[in-house]
Formats: C-alpha cells, sequence, structure tokens
C-alpha cells in the first residue's frame, strides 16, 4: 500500500477508475471501529455474567469488586458507549462545526446553565456510585436536619449534631439531612442521579432507534409499506401505556427494567412521524439528488445524508421527551407502584410525604433536584433547536 | 479513453437522446383512480457531440430539468433512449430485438454506477445542492469512496488539488457549505461534477441564481474547464445571453418538446420558430439602434397535463397562421383567437361587461336601451383589444353575430360560431420538422404547411 500511495497520480483526470471500481472493499470509520471493539468485551461480559455468576453473587467478584450489575447497568454502559463514538467523537472529529454549535448555543444563557446541570447530574450519577457507599438505613439516625439548619430535638431520636435550646442542628455527615430510616438524604439524591442517567439514556437510545428507522424506512419506502407503518404509529400513540404497565407489574411484578422498556417501547411513535416527515422534505434537496447521482446506494444516501440531516430535529424531540420519563418514574413511586427499594428521587419524595410537616427537607431536596432537572432539559431542548440547524441560519444570511 | 474534440456534427455522438418521455401519471380519489397525464417531457430528441456545448432553453415549467434528470436516471424515464457511447461504449451495434447496448434507461445496476463516472451534473440552487452537516471537501470525495477509492489520503489529494483548479484554496476542503457565497458554492459544485473525470456534465441552470458578475466569472470557469478537459456540456438555462455567450449549438424547448434546434450563430441571427424569435426579443442587444421588435407572449403557459393540439404553441404564438378566407392583421388575429378561447371556455362574464358598458353610457341622453346595447358590444370589443370593425368581412361577420348571440344570453352559439369560423390550421396539424440545413432544423407549420393531422384516435392519449 505504501509504496502504491506515492506514484499514484493526486489528480482527479489521472485515476484509472476500471482498477479501483473492483474494489468492494468496505472501510469502517473510526467510530464504528471504535464502538465494536468496545462493545464485544462488554457482551462477552454480559455473556459471563448471565452463565457463570451466581444469582446472588456480584459480577466482579472474581476480582474481588463488589459490583453487582444487572441487565439495566449493561444496557446503560452500552449507550454510553454509543453516545461517546456517535456523538461526542464526531463533534471532536468536526471540530469547525462543533465550533460553530456552540457559538450559536452559547447566545441562549440558561440552556447553557442548564447544560451546566445536567453535566453535573450526569457526573454524579455517572461517578457518585463509585465515590460514596449506598444509603444505608441507620433507625438512630433518623430524622437529621440539613446543616445549618435545626428541628426540634422531641422529633429525632438522637441528635448527631449539636442541640442547642432544645434544637437539633445538622451534621456535614448528612448535608441534607437523612430520612426516616436515617439514610442520608444527599447520598439518596446521588444514587438517584444514576437511575435518572440511565433512565435518560436507555430510553433515549431505544426511542430514537425505533423512531429513526420507522421514519426513514416509512418515507423512504412509500406505499402501503408507509401506510402500514403510519398505522402502526397510530396505534402506538393511542396506546394506554401506564395501564399496560399497571397491568404488568400487577401480574409479574416490575422493576426500573420493565418501566424503561414498556414506556420507551411507547413512545417513539412521535417521533417516527416526526423523522417521516422531516426525511420527506430533506429528500426533496439537492443535495440527495446529487448523492444519487454520485453512484451511492439508497442505504448510504439515506445513513449519511437523510438521518444527519434530521439529526437536529430528533435530537430536540428527544431531549424534549426525557422529562416525561423522568416525571412518569417520579409520579409512579409517589404512588408507590414500583420497586421501593430503589434509590430513585420519586422513591425519596414518596418516602417523605409523612413527615412533611417537621422534615420538609426530605421531600424539597429531590423535589428541587428533580424540578431543575426537568426544566434544564426543557431549556436545552430549545436551544439545541436553534443551535443544531446550520441551514436555517444559512438561508436567512443569503 | 474515449475520442474526443472533433467538429460538431461528425462522427459518433457522445450522448443521443431518443423520443425522451417522462409522463407523470395523476391519480385521484381513494384508489389512485389514474385520471390523466403530466406530459412534462413529450418525446424530444437530439445529440451532444464529443466537446460540444449543447444550450437547451425555454420558459421555467417547460420541462427542461425534467428532461436532464431523465437522462440521468434521476428520474425514471416513461419512454424513448437515451443513448451514451462515452468510456469505451463507442461503435455498438443494436441488438437483435431492436434495443441498444448503450441505452441508459436499461442500464442495470452495476452499469448505472458507472454511467455515473461518465456522466455528472450540476444543480440549480447553490443554497441545497450542499449537505449543510458535511464539509465540502468530503462531499466531494464522498464521490471518489463510492466509487471505490478507499485511501482517504488520496481521496483529499485528489480534492484539494481540484478545489484549487475551480478557483477556491486547498484549506476550504474542511470549510462548511453555509461559510461559502453562492458563486464559490457553485465552483464546489463544478468540482464535485469533475472529480470522477466525467465525459458530459448536465448543468441545469447553474448560474441562474448568481448575481451577474459572479455569473459571468463562473460561465468563464465553466468555459475554461471545458476546454482543458474536453468536457461536452448539456447546459440548460432560460436565459438566451448565457446560451448565447457558452453554446455551440442550442435546443429550443417548448411544453416537453422541442420547437428548434441549430447552431447558436443561426439560431440568434435567424430564428426560425416564433417561439424562438419571442425568447430572442428579451435580450437586450449592445446596439442601441438595432431594431428588434419585443414581442410578448400572451397567455399563460398551458397545463402539460392538457397540452393544446396541433402546434403546442398556437395559443399564444404572435404568427399563428390564418386560414385561407380570412385576411386580417397579425395581432389582431391573434386576439380574435383568444377572444374565441375566452368564449369557447366561457370564462367571459357578459353581465360585469353590460354593468360596466351601462354606467358609461349613463350619462347620455336617447333611448338607454338602444344606446346600452351597442356601447355594450362595443365595449366588449374595446375590452378584448379587438377594432371596433374587422379588416376582413368574414371574421366581422362571425364576431358581430356572435356578440349579437352573447348579448342575448345565447353563450353556446356564440362559442360554436366562433369555433366554426375562427381558425387555424396551428391548432389541427402537428407541425413536422423542417430542416434549413446545416443542422438547422424547427418544427412549425409555416414552413411546411402540410404537417400531420392530429390523430383522431382517443387512444393516443394514454400513451
Amino acid at each position: 500500500m505504501a509504496t502504491e500511495k506515492t506514484d499514484k497520480p493526486d489528480r482527479f483526470d489521472e485515476v484509472d477508475w476500471t482498477e479501483l471500481a473492483g474494489t468492494r472493499r468496505r472501510d469502517l470509520s473510526v467510530n464504528s471501529l471504535g464502538m465494536i471493539a468496545t462493545t464485544l468485551p462488554l457482551v462477552a461480559l454480559f455473556a459471563y455474567d448471565w452463565r457463570f455468576v451466581g444469582e446472588r453473587e456480584a459480577t466482579f467478584g472474581a476480582v474481588g469488586l463488589e459490583a453487582d450489575w444487572s441487565g439495566i447497568d449493561f444496557m446503560f454502559v452500552f449507550t454510553l458507549l454509543l453516545f461517546c463514538f456517535y456523538l461526542v467523537l464526531p463533534l471532536y472529529q468536526h471540530p469547525r462545526m462543533t465550533r460553530y454549535y456552540w457559538r450559536e448555543f452559547k447566545r441562549n444563557r440558561p440552556a447553557v446553565v442548564s447544560l451546566g446541570w445536567l453535566l453535573v447530574v450526569f457526573v454524579g450519577g455517572l461517578l457518585g456510585p463509585l465515590v460514596l457507599n449506598a444509603p444505608q438505613q441507620d433507625v438512630l439516625a433518623g430524622h437529621q436536619p440539613p446543616v445549618f439548619l435545626s428541628i426540634d430535638a422531641a422529633n429525632v431520636a438522637q441528635c448527631l449534631g449539636e442541640v442547642r435550646g432544645g434544637r437539633c442542628y445538622g451534621t456535614w455527615q448528612y448535608p441534607l439531612g437523612t430520612t426516616r430510616g436515617g439514610k442520608g438524604v444527599f447520598r439518596t439524591i446521588v444514587y438517584g442521579m444514576t437511575i435518572s442517567t440511565q433512565i435518560a439514556f436507555i430510553t433515549t437510545t431505544i426511542v430514537a432507534a425505533i423512531g429513526v428507522s420507522v421514519g426513514t424506512a416509512s418515507a423512504y419506502a412509500g406505499g402501503w409499506v408507509d401506510e402500514l407503518l403510519m398505522r402502526f404509529v397510530d396505534i402506538v400513540l393511542s396506546f394506554p401505556t401506564l395501564l399496560m404497565f399497571l397491568l404488568i407489574l400487577y401480574i409479574y411484578g416490575a422493576g426500573l427494567g420493565m418501566f424503561i422498556f414498556v414506556f420507551s417501547l411507547f413512545a417513539w411513535g412521535g417521533t417516527a412521524r416526526y423523522v417521516r416527515s422531516k426525511s420527506l422534505s430533506v429528500a426533496e434537496a439537492a443535495y440527495i439528488d446529487a448523492s444519487r447521482l454520485s453512484g451511492a446506494g439508497t442505504y448510504r444516501v439515506v445513513r449519511r445524508h437523510v438521518v444527519p440531516n434530521t439529526a437536529s430535529s430528533i435530537i430536540t424531540q428527544l431531549t424534549l421527551l426525557v422529562p416525561g420519563f423522568l416525571l412518569a418514574e417520579a409520579q409512579l413511586a409517589f404512588l408507590e407502584l414500583g420497586d421501593s427499594e430503589l434509590p430513585s428521587w420519586g422513591q425519596l419524595i414518596s418516602a417523605g410525604r409523612s413527615d412533611l410537616a417537621f422534615a420538609p427537607w426530605i421531600v424539597l431536596a429531590p423535589g428541587i433536584v428533580l424540578f431543575l432537572t426537568i426544566l434544564a432539559f426543557n431549556f436545552l431542548g430549545d436551544a439545541l433547536l436553534d443551535a443544531l440547524d446550520p441551514q436555517t441560519e444559512a438561508e436567512t444570511e443569503r | 479513453m474515449t475520442e474526443r474534440g472533433g467538429p460538431a456534427g461528425s462522427g459518433e455522438p457522445l450522448l443521443s437522446v431518443r423520443d425522451l418521455e417522462k409522463h407523470y401519471p395523476i391519480e385521484e380519489g381513494f384508489l389512485s383512480r389514474r385520471v390523466g397525464t403530466t406530459r412534462a417531457v413529450d418525446g424530444i430528441s437530439f445529440e451532444i457531440y464529443p466537446g460540444e456545448t449543447l444550450g437547451l432553453v425555454g420558459e421555467s415549467g417547460c420541462g427542461k430539468s425534467t428532461a436532464a434528470r431523465s437522462i440521468v436516471r434521476l428520474d425514471e424515464p416513461t419512454g424513448g433512449e437515451v443513448i451514451f457511447n462515452g468510456d469505451g461504449r463507442g461503435r455498438a451495434e443494436r441488438n437483435d430485438d431492436g434495443t441498444h447496448p448503450n441505452d441508459v434507461t436499461r442500464f442495470d445496476r452495476a452499469e448505472l454506477k458507472a454511467f455515473r463516472r461518465d456522466v455528472q451534473m450540476i444543480f440549480q440552487d447553490p443554497a441545497s445542492s450542499f449537505d449543510p452537516r458535511m464539509t465540502v471537501g468530503s462531499a466531494v470525495a464522498e464521490l471518489l469512496s463510492v466509487h471505490g477509492m478507499t485511501d482517504g489520503r488520496r481521496r483529499r489529494g485528489i480534492v484539494e488539488n481540484l478545489l484549487e483548479r475551480v478557483g477556491l484554496s486547498a484549506t476550504d476542503y474542511d470549510r462548511y457549505p453555509h461559510e461559502f457565497s453562492g458563486g464559490q458554492k457553485q465552483r464546489v459544485a463544478l468540482a464535485r461534477a469533475l472529480v470522477l473525470n466525467p465525459d458530459l456534465v448536465i448543468a441545469d441552470e447553474p448560474v441562474s441564481a448568481l448575481d451577474m458578475s459572479v455569473q459571468a466569472e463562473v460561465l468563464s470557469l465553466i468555459e475554461e474547464l471545458q476546454a482543458t478537459f474536453g468536457l461536452s456540456l448539456l447546459f440548460i438555462s432560460h436565459d438566451m445571453s448565457v446560451i448565447e455567450r457558452i453554446c455551440d449549438r442550442v435546443a429550443v424547448m417548448y411544453l416537453g418538446e422541442l420547437v428548434e434546434v441549430g447552431p447558436v450563430e443561426e439560431i440568434f441571427a435567424e430564428p426560425q420558430h416564433p417561439y424562438t424569435e419571442a425568447l430572442l426579443s428579451s435580450v437586450p442587444t449592445p446596439d442601441p439602434r438595432a431594431e428588434r421588435e419585443r414581442i410578448e407572449l400572451s397567455g399563460a403557459v398551458p397545463d402539460p397535463a392538457d397540452p393544446p393540439d396541433g402546434c403546442r404553441f398556437h395559443t399564444r404564438c404572435h404568427r399563428v397562421i390564418q386560414p385561407e378566407g380570412i385576411d386580417l392583421e397579425q395581432p389582431v388575429w391573434r386576439r380574435l383567437l383568444d377572444f374565441r378561447e375566452l368564449v369557447v371556455s366561457g370564462a367571459i362574464d357578459i353581465e360585469s361587461l353590460r354593468d360596466r358598458a351601462a354606467t358609461d353610457a349613463a350619462p347620455e341622453e336617447g333611448d338607454p336601451v338602444a344606446e346600452g346595447a351597442v356601447s355594450v358590444a362595443e365595449r366588449i370589443r374595446d375590452e378584448f383589444d379587438l377594432p371596433r370593425r374587422l379588416s376582413d368581412p368574414t371574421a366581422e361577420r362571425a364576431l358581430g353575430d356572435a356578440i349579437g348571440e352573447l348579448l342575448e344570453g345565447d353563450t353556446e352559439a356564440a362559442a360554436e360560431r366562433l369555433a366554426s369560423v375562427i381558425v387555424t390550421p396551428c391548432e389541427t396539424t402537428v407541425p413536422g420538422w423542417t430542416d434549413h440545413g446545416n443542422g438547422h432544423r424547427s418544427s412549425c407549420l409555416r414552413h411546411r404547411p402540410e404537417g400531420r393531422p392530429i390523430a383522431p384516435d382517443p387512444a393516443t392519449d394514454d400513451r
């Protein structure tokens, strides 16, 4: 190869196409190679966990770690890999475009703050469980107030901090106080970040995968395929997801995995419809003709031109979809319909509602975090819509 | 690879289009019943010789772009042949079943992909002809990788070199379309069209979206590259001055059909078809003393779903032929035909004309009914720019009677009367081609009155 390179001319009119046209080797991008290289070990680990590790043993028990991964964790890592190789890495590979997006995005200050907050939640959810131990039940430490705040000493079994004038003050051991059972609110919130991040990533991936596939297939196939898929979308959209989930819950019981699975499986309808209409309009553009004229097959045209150009609206749509899932999880948890062992924000709010009169922080702290997160997603979605579309910009300049 | 150059009209054409048709079905209702056909391109034939530039000119909506898209099979043509003899395919004989081995419309996938290396296209709108999410360099390089060049460094080298050739710099490789001006984008589009080293480039109104000064630059670039690489060019435009500058031969298209083909000098000096004449009259001449009558075409372009019978241009033609026995001034004859068309289609609103005439006549003294009736008839003539009295007695009698019948409210009788007297051979006879020598042909009944009467068989409508 190396020798060939030097004596081949770099002029378009001196290329011997009859020689080149025979090559049918398909070159994989760095992104795909990275994705494959990291997914294979993950799949191997999953197979090992499923086949050789006992029900109650930790996944990493063999190397002396206590971490036990469930199906959700494997799925989460997989979506993180997708996120790295197909969203973050491309941004790094195209610095010019990234700078352009960032300039546009920066104009929207609330969105920048929102992005900061979501990064905190993301990093907290990712690293928190590695740094902090899981919140432990400790009945004696129940109802401790957050630092700088106090509570009537009569309401606590044992005050860990200072007692002044009949009031118990908070300590740094539990910066946001504790629940009735003595679990640290701060730690539970950090662990809840993991849950929220997992919900956000996995649902987004499932919804995007199904929505984009169905949407583009529908737009490109046309005819009865289009008709069939879109009527199916109608069914999906009108399906009572909550009732379905409750049914499964009562019959089989349901954890976080089932929640994510059921809710994301019935949420892609809007995305599919959106992708379809966007693909149809993108397919009209002259660059799609140019691409077809280059000799590229339909798959390549769709993969390289149609999907990336619908991406801006898909990303926006997905960002606005995530708050719905987070809220749904919190609502179900509040109604005690779900896994009560799960350290999610909703469970924490639910745990604190009976003590609202004298220990409001148990409800307020996770409530505010949830509220801010949902607000941040909404701000982010709006800002991304404006920032990710260079075409609208170019057209207004024209 | 292929023999290039050679004077136009000699040797084997690079591309030969035979009776190319692109009809779109018009479907209606729940069951998509086919109710008609839009004849966007309806049987056009022309040749392009190696190294030559053929201009395809016509108003917007006449099917030029559809013709181009059908030739390269971006749209599948519904009839005819496109025979491409470039890239070592020359001198092929027809197969036994009458098909041609080089017929693009019959190419399979692999042949079509190879054909893509030989014929490329430049699109009209520079704003939408590049993927906004791809650097222009990778957009151009994509063609190389589609055709099997896996070496990324080599792709980049070739594209950078080519970008410099079209007047941009190698560093523009990493820029995005929105960072370029319209003219620069058309330069990149030219690079994209050239990167596979094609024999033929189809340029679909490549400069019509650009400013005049930028137009000139891009046109000289096209000319320069064409000379350097011996390209053939199919240049589509509605702008006669651009055509005059860049083309060797011109094909004039009207409503899906060609009406005149010939060398550019001859067509500009002596246009044979009235439509060409009309198009040319809109070109500004550098000589202010040159007397060139500006011809305004009356009426709108007819619907290609229902093209006029006979010569398709007869509904707007300023030289539409008068039948034997009628001798009027040509403009009056044109307006008379337009008036007939309105009456026959029932588009005349007699009541509002009568009202307006009545208000005009009101201040005058005398018998209001008689006065009114006279002025309404005159009013109608004024309204349609017809003289109060036609110079030809036959036509005058028919017109006068018809207006009378209109005023009596008998629109059908008026329509019938006009349709029987005010007739032109242009609407009943399909003109054949007349050769004016030197490859200059036109299709107008004035040159060859015999023509071909329109087929009475309605089955041909569904062809």
